[in-house]
């Protein structure tokens, strides 16, 4: 079992990632803005963050550049989930320290719940 | 004695014969002299216009004086007898050049003496007393030979005025008495006469051309600069101080000189080195983004060349494509946007979709509540993604001019109460009441769907975007204006002044706003086409953030309105 903080505005996909990660016996903290996810993440020190890019008050990026600089967030590990495929963000997204990206149209569920079991078992080992 | 008398009558018929025959010769003569005469006239006059003739056609499109002069002088030999002919012309600094052409070898007192000659007619047309430092002189043609005793011993002098400025005086002696009268004179002064009105037309045509010219540079939006070969500004336009931004603070009026412009993109470009690789390897050099500042510029480097096509400077266009950057920036923006909003629904489908099949297959079943929000889910996005959708069209309809609407009497208090109605359940989630101040009745031309949709967004957002207080919907009619006012009110997070003026165009608002709230603001471009279309206007009014906000919008009462939006 894994904590997990799914940082996703919208509501509907946050839900439904949430209870994949029930189902898989982990424990998704979900936030809904950028800065609540940075707060949870701090708080928590989770086992992985799934993060999303485009969300209000402070946007993926800015998220995972902060967690990198700092020394308790620096090594856990961040999936990103994002709907922004081009090539800007995507390198953006490589440079400031993403664990891996998944573009989440193109994904199913399972598709990221194997990646986190990925993840997880490269963190411990 | 009548032998006599018939010798006389004979001898008189004889004088007689004779003065009358000699009488016809000398007319006859006479008249072949006058022929002969007029027939010389007329072969110097076809000569004197072969001449000028061949002196325009060599002059051609030569502003050069000395030149024209030369080519004068040289043709002068078929028209006039002589055996120098000369040029004079004094030149700044008091240094005069003296040109001669030789036809008959004479000698050097012979040429002192034109030169002497010329000089005293130039004091005379001058009316002052010259004394020239140096003269440069050139003498050519047949051989001097100071043997010959020959002196000048007639001549004539005639100044050469072109565009009324004299420029020199030519001279025409022999060696011979009584050579030159009125007649030869004239042939001189017609030929000058005739090169100088040519170069004047010239001259006008080649002014008015430069004027067009530096007319057009000089209204031009974009900056131009030539520059020399020798890395000088020669031509540039106002408009390259407001797009390099030098500040001639000093004096605003001293030209600009190539340092300027260098030292303006010094650490951007090497303008200095571009030029040189443009002139060198003869071709345009585009430098696409040279970014200054807040300006982004697109430079392009030519060789300019002359109608030898020898490469005599080089230009510098400085195109201002901020506007453009912005623009496709922004667009970038929107669409990144408008993928996002539209991949986001159908992951939400997508996963549901998925996690309802598989908890179907799984043996252990699953619950109905479960089953219920997954398809709950999948509604809400589909609906989300089909409002996007439809408002994406909606846009695309108003930008292409194809909105149609369908205007009929309504009542707009209605329609009103109708959106309240069906908006409160959403408002009463969030603890929100919603008051409608509004007269019986005020029924004018509409769409009705459409001005259902414009009241239902506004409502939607006045909910979305507050999380306590009241909506206060207010319908009036503005009689002296002719209008009926839809405001609607709320106590929300409000908007700042700078977001004001940007609410309803398509890409600004993309960029602002909480994106938790969700929606991309294209329902406010959609209101604005729908109530224009009408011949209304929208607006939105707020003191600021959190301090709330009313958007209104109006629509005429005589029915007045474009039934196509543009």
């Amino acid at each position: 079992m894994a904590k997990i903080v799914v940082a996703e505005d919208d509501k509907l996909i946050s839900g439904s990632l949430c209870d994949a990660l029930k189902a898989e016996s982990h424990e998704p903290t979900p936030a809904y803005d950028g800065q609540e996810a940075l707060d949870k993440i701090k708080e928590l020190i989770p086992d992985l963050v799934l993060l999303d890019i485009m969300m209000p008050k402070m946007d993926g990026i800015s998220v995972l550049t902060e967690l990198r600089a700092n020394a308790p967030t620096a090594e856990v590990p961040v999936i990103v989930l994002t709907n922004i495929g081009d090539v800007e963000t995507i390198s953006k997204i490589v440079s400031a320290g993403a664990a891996d990206y998944l573009l989440k149209s193109d994904q199913s569920v399972d598709d990221i719940i194997t990646k986190v079991k990925d993840v997880l078992a490269r963190k411990a080992v | 004695m009548i032998i006599n008398i018939l010798l006389i009558i004979d001898f008189l018929i004889l004088a007689i014969v004779l003065s009358a025959y000699i009488y016809a010769s000398v007319k006859e003569r006479r008249y072949l002299r006058i022929k002969a005469g007029q027939s010389l006239e007329l072969q110097q006059k076809v000569y004197q216009a072969e001449v000028l003739r061949e002196i325009s056609e060599r002059i051609g499109y030569s502003l050069d004086t000395a030149r024209i002069v030369d080519i004068i002088i040289s043709s002068l030999g078929n028209l006039l007898d002589y055996d120098a002919v000369s040029y004079m012309v004094l030149e700044a600094d008091n240094k005069a050049a003296f040109k001669c052409r030789v036809e008959n070898s004479v000698n050097h007192d012979f040429i002192e003496e034109v030169k002497e000659k010329m000089l005293m007619s130039y004091e005379a047309i001058l009316n002052q007393k010259l004394v020239p430092k140096s003269v440069d002189e050139s003498v050519t043609g047949n051989i001097l030979d100071d043997n010959l005793k020959v002196r000048v011993e007639s001549f004539f002098n005639l100044p050469v005025v072109i565009s009324q400025k004299l420029v020199g005086l030519i001279n025409v002696a022999s060696v011979h008495k009584g050579r030159y009268g009125s007649e030869q004179a004239s042939i001189l002064y017609t030929i000058i006469n005739q090169a100088a009105t040519a170069v004047d037309k010239l001259q006008e045509v080649l002014e008015s051309e430069k004027g067009k010219l530096s007319a057009i540079i000089y209204s031009l939006t974009d900056g131009v600069i030539t520059v020399d070969l020798e890395n000088r500004l020669t031509v540039y336009n106002p408009v390259i101080k407001d797009i390099l931004e030098i500040k001639s603070a000093e004096s605003p009026d001293k030209p600009l000189t190539m340092f300027d412009i260098i030292d303006s993109l010094a650490g951007k470009v090497d303008l200095r080195t571009k030029i040189e690789q443009a002139v060198a390897e003869n071709k345009t050099i585009t430098l696409p983004e040279v970014l200054l500042k807040d300006k982004a510029l697109e430079m392009t480097i030519s060789p300019v060349k002359d109608n030898q096509g020898n490469t005599i400077a080089a230009s510098v266009l400085f195109h201002d494509i901020t506007t453009e950057k912005t623009l496709e920036k922004t667009r970038q923006e929107f669409t990144a946007m408008m993928v996002h909003e539209l991949r986001a629904p159908l992951t939400a489908v997508r996963w549901s979709s998925e996690s309802l099949l598989k908890n179907l297959a799984a043996a252990s079943g699953i619950e109905p509540a479960k089953v219920k929000d997954t398809v709950v889910t999948i509604e809400t996005a589909s609906n989300n993604m089909l409002e996007l959708v439809n408002d994406l069209l909606d846009v695309a309809k108003i930008e292409s001019g194809k909105f149609e609407l369908n205007v009929q009497d309504y009542d707009l208090v209605e329609l009103v109460n109708e959106q309240v109605k069906a908006f409160r359940p959403q408002a009463e989630i969030k603890h929100l009441t919603i008051g409608v101040s509004a007269p019986d009745k005020c029924v004018l031309k509409f769409d009705k769907i459409r001005i259902g949709q414009v009241l239902g967004n506004l409502l939607s957002n006045a909910i979305k975007y507050s999380d306590a207080g009241e909506i206060v919907v207010n319908v009036g009619m503005k009689q002296d204006e002719n209008k009926a006012v839809v405001g609607i009110k709320d106590t929300g997070i409000g908007v700042s002044h700078e977001d004001l003026a940007q609410l309803f165009s398509k890409f600004k608002q993309l960029k602002t706003g909480d994106h938790a709230k969700k929606g991309t603001g294209l329902g406010l471009v959609v209101s604005r086409g729908i109530v224009e279309a009408h011949g209304g206007r929208i607006w939105a009014e707020s003191a600021g953030e959190n301090l709330g906000s009313t958007f209104a919008f109006s629509l005429p009462v005589d029915g007045k309105q474009p039934a196509v939006a543009k």
